[in-house]
């Protein structure tokens, strides 16, 4: 059996590398952090971790370049400029690349989002300040599309997870919101807790995207951007209502297995699975 | 060259920011502002190629989907334009990442005269005046003190220039110049250290002198070619023996007296008696303590491989004058403390304490910051600060109270962890030793809040230096984070320390006693601009430094690591065993002091204490007849500004973030009320947690300062164990503010009997820690919290901030799939109150409510407790509670309305049955706040178990959770005391300040 390899960057600001590293070995990956200047030095000097050697690509959550200049700016600058024709051969090998918060912010700066007909250059699609202007966290329910081509989303419908992000609303003129409805690329969208679409009601859909839309992936499925946070539900004490539901399920509350996943590592299980499947 | 690229948002998209700052001068000033839109400028002093200014302006300034930008003005539809930029020497982070950004785009250096410069200017339109303008830039967008503003009218605007080339540059053109000191009488060094700021106390002035007389210190100066004390020296010695770094105030003798019983009692050093001795005590019975009473924080086991970090501070001064700015270098400061722990910690939890004067304050006082202003300021502060930190902030209290509009309180607590052992040293050790080199990591030196410790240890006034406030830069501390923590996992840190207050002049003077000597070459000092004279340099604050011993054979991995984590580390001198802390400048000493001085006699500090009780003070229980409709209080209750739904801070703090969030800040049903304590798993591997929570209850301080810090205690003890810590394993963080207490007859007439209720609160703390077995894993005291304010008559009155203290609790978990949340959860589970409810409800909510003070204040029975204490432990490790809530302010009513708002289910309780409630009245039963009660609710299986468990004990079922969503207390079967619907008990807490995101 393939070891699926993941890398987790780190540097400049990113902060959620230990917890998606955690993950990301929770569903059965060999995960590795890895310094943003680590992989460009491999990538000059040709040693080092070089990025062929892994499967599954993460720019995690943070403050990348402490965010000053748009989320996820500076550092979609730097990635285009050392590492962008390797992140494309990346792609091209049918390698799986997720971004989540700062992560998904890069990529669509990157352009690697939407990547309309695998055109990974262009910046067609924004995520800009949440209409309430101020930074949130919170949990959201997500309604996933059934037909999108992601491969991290595979047999999940709805699922629970928080968003922690000022600029989190998703943004793109209406032929290209029009153009990734058709394409089934836009996988995750805010919802209620029965799993109706939010319709832009705050605080459901937290930041004011449009279309409701939380994550986009593009047309492979391949490459995944999303705001809210995976790899903070790792663990199902991380969901807010887990005294709750123990309490109201098992008065006695007993018979719950403590070491219980949570819902997050489903994302990462099915990117482990696929690799498995591809590149075994 | 200059270049000026403006960004603004596209028309079409709707403008955030400017909705906001729209919001905010409705409901500061009343204006009606037709809409506010933002511009973002970027003054580029640098010289670039068009071709490349316009590369930089469309790869990295400009998002083609949301933005537009240009080189020449793009303001356009506008009735006013107020442009806001830094004064120059404020920190402005996003000029060095536009730089750093730059610099990696187009594969060039920037050279030291060329830098980036960030400012904005805001399009606003609508039916103003130029004063209602000037209003908005200086009272809301800008603060004076770090900004600089102008204000265009659509007549002054000039569309071809607009806003010119603003360089807001530091120019200091001096040349460095050490300066010696004339020591020539007792009162010349006086008046020098007045004029120079240096904040010498008195007493310590002929110590110096002596000093620097002596036949041998002269001997040996001269050989280094020094005879008077130099600038350097004197700063050197007044950082060092100021109350911040010193605790001359903890450390000194108090003549304490009470003047109705003529008790006398002298007390050398509370800081020895009241702190050290106890928690020394304590520790011997408890292992888990592994250091304490030394290092930037105290250690605690987690487990066997792992030492969790806990420290508090405050951050008043600095916030009071800039409380954006105070604030998050308050809390990205109090995160180097832990960092600066042992080898070094990583950081995982930060919490957050206010006190403000209201909300709504419309006295006629005037302070710097309106209290709002001022609020909304901390919360951003702190929010930015940890956010960007990538730290979770679960946990924090807001009070308001008008006492603190002369001086607000700014908490900041930091917890972190460590692997128990790096390579074959235990984490926790750490020392200094000759030939070590002495490196400072991450920012560089300016002008930077120096004389910052000087002022925080005086009260504020108008002469107030107001270059001591700082903007943090949690980006390049987040940075050198990362990479301290991998130079200690390879164990190249062999010591550790931050600089915070007094800079360089602290972390070396104070790490060089290990090895007995060092010295420093201040030219080697990385600075931002040239011309900082050598103490400056000395004693700067400028933040986001670490400094680090390292061994002359790790250098090299040392700075290569450094280097990939894209941080700046100098060697700027070595440790050694001279004896001797020696300074140079390009190879000319300038400073030669023997490092035991500081160890020398310099004379305590004495205050008089002179406690008159309460009684004597004119206390007395308030005559209050019982109201007729405790709905309506109730209602009032929920509503009152220190009781209601504060969360819309809560929810822009991000408490997930290392994804270990257990319980949260905000539970319940709706997710939307507080909890007792936060838990997180620090390890994620581990199913242990730690759990942390906090109490302030400044309002006892009006009756009793003992009562004041044993309830204070008391609850953040309560709210620990709620959630479900361990009595055996509880740290606690002591942070003292405290009004002035030294006497002076005209500016301080009640020193004496402050400084008597700094000792009272003392000694309830080394009761109550002894009692409780709680060691003070860390502690910090603040000072001087009183403030001169302008009257409207030209006159300055003096406001002194009601003593408190807050108190952290940390507990260890030890299966968080254990721990329990304060909602009640399903309907049927019975409602039981543990611990008798008394007649104690002076200081309290209700009194307050009612305008009286009161005389009975909560008292803390501490053996009695102790063992409810560890009893319901054991409830809440055997499952059986579904709900646990520790009672405190606004008493069983408002509690257990809580319990049931965040269960948003129904509750029916019988005031009869509430333990001690049959011998006192409806009113004392529903409103008093005795110390040592929980409610609990419990699932009707459970009964008998959890009244087993209780036994004995002043604990009682006095009712049930029910369905339909009616809260109902009753008295006996006869009367309904109150019956409101849940809800709409719940819309009256949250309303006050809903309207805040």
């Amino acid at each position: 059996m393939t070891h699926v390899k993941a890398l987790v960057l780190t540097g400049y600001g990113l902060n959620c590398d230990y917890e998606t590293d955690y993950s990301l070995k929770l569903a059965g990956a060999q995960s590795h952090r890895v310094h943003i200047n680590e992989l460009i030095g491999a990538s000059r000097t040709g040693s080092g971790p070089a990025l062929g050697d892994f499967h599954i690509l993460v720019f995690g959550g943070g403050f990348s370049w402490a965010d000053d200049h748009g989320a996820g700016v500076v550092m979609a600058a730097k990635i285009r400029r050392h590492l962008g024709e390797e992140i494309q051969r990346f792609i091209e090998e049918g390698r799986l690349i997720i971004g989540i918060c700062n992560g998904f912010q890069c990529l669509v700066n990157l352009g690697l989002l939407p990547g309309f007909d695998q055109e990974y250059d262009k910046r067609r699609v924004a995520l800009t300040y949440n209409d309430k202007g101020n930074f949130i966290d919170t949990w959201v329910n997500l309604r996933v599309e059934p037909d999108s081509p992601c491969v991290f989303t595979r047999g999940i419908e709805t699922i629970e997870l928080p968003v922690r992000h000022g600029e989190g609303k998703f943004y793109a003129l209406a032929p290209d919101i029009a153009r990734l409805t058709e394409n089934r690329q836009i996988v995750m969208r805010y919802a209620d807790r029965e799993g109706n679409p939010a319709r832009g009601r705050w605080p459901l859909n937290p930041n004011g995207s449009l279309e409701d839309i939380a994550g986009i992936c593009d047309s492979t499925g391949r490459v995944f951007g999303l705001m809210p946070h995976p790899e903070a539900f790792n663990h199902w004490t991380n969901h807010p209502d887990w005294t709750r539901l123990k309490a109201v399920r098992n008065p006695a509350g007993k018979g719950f297995d403590p070491h219980q996943k949570g819902d997050g590592i489903r994302i990462f299980e099915n990117a482990v699975r696929y690799v498995t499947a591809t590149f075994s | 060259m200059l270049a000026r690229l403006e960004i603004r948002l596209k028309k079409e998209l709707f403008d955030a920011e400017g909705a906001g700052i729209r919001k905010k001068a409705r409901e500061y000033f009343g204006f009606e502002v037709e809409d506010i839109r933002v511009i973002r400028v970027l003054t580029m002093e640098v010289t670039l190629d068009p071709s490349r200014l316009e590369q930089v302006r469309t790869e990295l300034f400009t998002n083609p989907v949301t933005e537009e930008s240009s080189y020449s003005p793009m303001a356009r539809d506008f009735d006013w334009l107020t442009w806001i930029g830094f004064r120059p020497g404020v920190r402005d982070t996003a000029g060095s990442t536009a730089v750093e950004a730059i610099e990696d785009l187009l594969g060039i250096r920037f050279g030291p005269e060329e830098a980036i410069y960030t400012s904005k200017l805001y399009e606003i339109r609508g039916n103003l005046d130029a004063r209602q303008v000037e209003t908005i830039a200086g009272e809301l967008l800008a603060n004076e003190i770090i900004q600089q503003w102008k204000v265009y009218g659509r007549d002054s605007w000039d569309p071809e220039n607009g806003i010119g080339f603003p360089v807001p540059k530091v120019i200091l053109d001096h040349s460095p110049r050490v300066t010696p000191i004339a020591i020539g009488s007792d009162q010349e060094l006086r008046r020098i250290s007045r004029e120079r700021s240096l904040a010498l106390h008195d007493s310590d002035v002929p110590v110096i002198r002596e000093y620097f007389l002596r036949e041998d210190v002269l001997e040996e100066r001269k050989a280094v070619g020094l005879s008077l004390p130099t600038d350097v020296e004197l700063e050197y010695i007044s950082q060092a023996r100021s109350d911040h770094c010193n605790h001359n105030t903890f450390r000194g003798l108090f003549r304490y007296r009470d003047v109705a019983t003529g008790y006398e009692e002298t007390i050398d050093s509370l800081f020895r008696t009241c702190i050290e001795q106890p928690t020394l005590q304590v520790k011997e019975k408890k292992d888990w303590v592994v250091s304490v009473l030394w290092d930037n924080a105290g250690v605690g086991r987690f487990d066997d491989d792992h030492y969790y970090v806990i420290t508090g501070e405050t951050h008043n001064s600095p916030s009071n004058m800039e409380a954006y700015g105070g604030a998050i270098t308050g809390i990205v400061g109090i995160y180097r403390d832990p960092m600066g722990t042992g080898k070094g910690s990583k950081l995982i939890l930060g919490m957050y304490g206010y006190c403000v004067g209201p909300r709504d304050y419309g006295g006629e006082l005037r302070p710097l910051l309106h209290p709002r202003r001022l609020l909304d300021g901390v919360v951003e502060g702190v929010r930015d600060g940890g956010n960007k930190s990538g730290i979770p902030t679960p946990y924090g209290l807001l009070l308001f109270d008008e006492s603190y509009i002369g001086k607000c309180l700014v908490y900041v607590t930091a917890l972190g962890i460590m692997p128990a052992r790096i390579g074959e040293e235990s984490s926790h050790e750490k020392t200094t030793s000759p030939g070590d080199l002495i490196i400072m990591c991450g920012g560089r030196v300016g002008k930077d809040g120096i004389h910052g410790v000087t002022a925080a240890s005086e009260s504020f006034s108008e002469h107030t230096p107001a270059g001591h406030v700082q903007i943090g830069d949690p980006y390049t501390q987040k940075k050198m984070h990362d990479f301290l923590l991998e130079a200690r996992d390879e164990g190249l840190i062999a010591f550790i320390t931050d600089n915070g207050g007094g800079g360089l002049s602290s972390s070396i003077g104070e790490s060089a006693r290990f090895s007995n000597g060092c010295r420093v070459d201040l030219d080697r000092v990385p600075l931002k601009y040239e011309g900082l004279d050598q103490w400056e340099i000395w004693v700067s604050e400028s933040q986001e430094r670490m400094t680090v011993a390292v061994r002359p054979e790790n250098l090299d991995r040392f700075m290569a690591l450094s280097e990939k984590h894209a941080v700046e580390s100098t060697v700027i001198g070595e440790y050694n065993d001279s004896g001797f802390l020696r300074l140079d400048y390009q190879g000319k000493t300038c400073a030669f002091v023997r490092m035991d001085l500081l160890k020398s006699d310099f004379p305590q500090w004495e205050f008089d204490a002179e406690w008159t009780p309460p009684e004597l003070r004119g206390l007395r229980e308030p005559v209050l007849q019982e109201p007729r409709d405790h709905g309506a209080l109730l209602r009032g209750l929920l509503g009152r500004p220190n009781i209601c739904a504060r969360n819309w801070i809560a929810r822009q703090y991000d408490h997930e973030v290392q994804g270990g969030s257990v319980v949260k800040p905000l539970v319940g049903k709706g997710r939307d009320v507080p909890s007792d304590a936060a838990v997180v798993r620090p390890i994620l591997e581990s199913r242990r947690g730690l759990a942390v929570s906090q109490a302030l209850n400044p309002w006892y301080s009006r009756i009793d300062t003992y009562d004041m810090t044993a309830a204070t205690i008391d609850e953040a003890l309560r709210k620990v164990l709620a959630v479900g810590g361990d009595p055996a394993h509880v740290a606690g963080v002591d942070n003292f503010c405290w009004p002035t207490i030294q006497y002076h007859p005209e500016q301080n007439p009640d020193g004496k009997y402050k400084a008597a209720q700094l000792v009272r609160s003392n000694w309830a703390l080394r009761d109550i820690c002894l009692a409780f077995e709680i060691p003070l894993l860390s502690g910090k005291d603040s000072m001087y919290i009183d403030g001169n304010l302008a009257g409207p008559y030209g006159e300055r009155r003096k406001v002194s901030g009601l003593p408190a203290l807050l108190f952290t609790a940390c507990s260890l978990v030890d299966d968080i799939t254990l721990c329990v949340t304060m909602d009640a959860k399903t309907p049927g589970d019975l409602v039981y109150v543990l611990g008798d409810t008394r007649n104690e409800l002076g200081g309290g909510e209700y009194y307050q409510m009612m305008g009286a003070v009161g005389l009975h204040a909560p008292k803390v029975t501490e053996e009695s407790f102790r063992v409810r204490y560890e009893a319901l432990h054991g409830v809440l490790r055997e499952g059986l509670a579904a709900s646990c809530h520790a009672v405190a302010r606004g008493g069983l009513a408002v509690h257990l309305a809580l319990v049931a708002m965040a269960g948003e289910t129904g509750m029916e309780v019988d005031l009869e049955a509430v333990p001690g409630g049959t011998s006192l009245t409806t009113a004392q039963t529903l409103y008093s706040e005795s110390c040592g009660r929980f409610i609990l609710t419990v699932p009707r299986d459970n009964r008998r178990a959890f009244e087993e468990a209780f036994a004995g004990q002043p604990g009682a079922f006095v009712g049930e959770v029910t369905a339909g969503g009616r809260f109902r207390i009753t008295r006996g079967d006869r009367e309904t005391v109150v019956s409101e619907d849940v809800m709409e008990l719940k819309s009256c807490w949250k309303r006050p300040f809903e309207d805040l995101i």
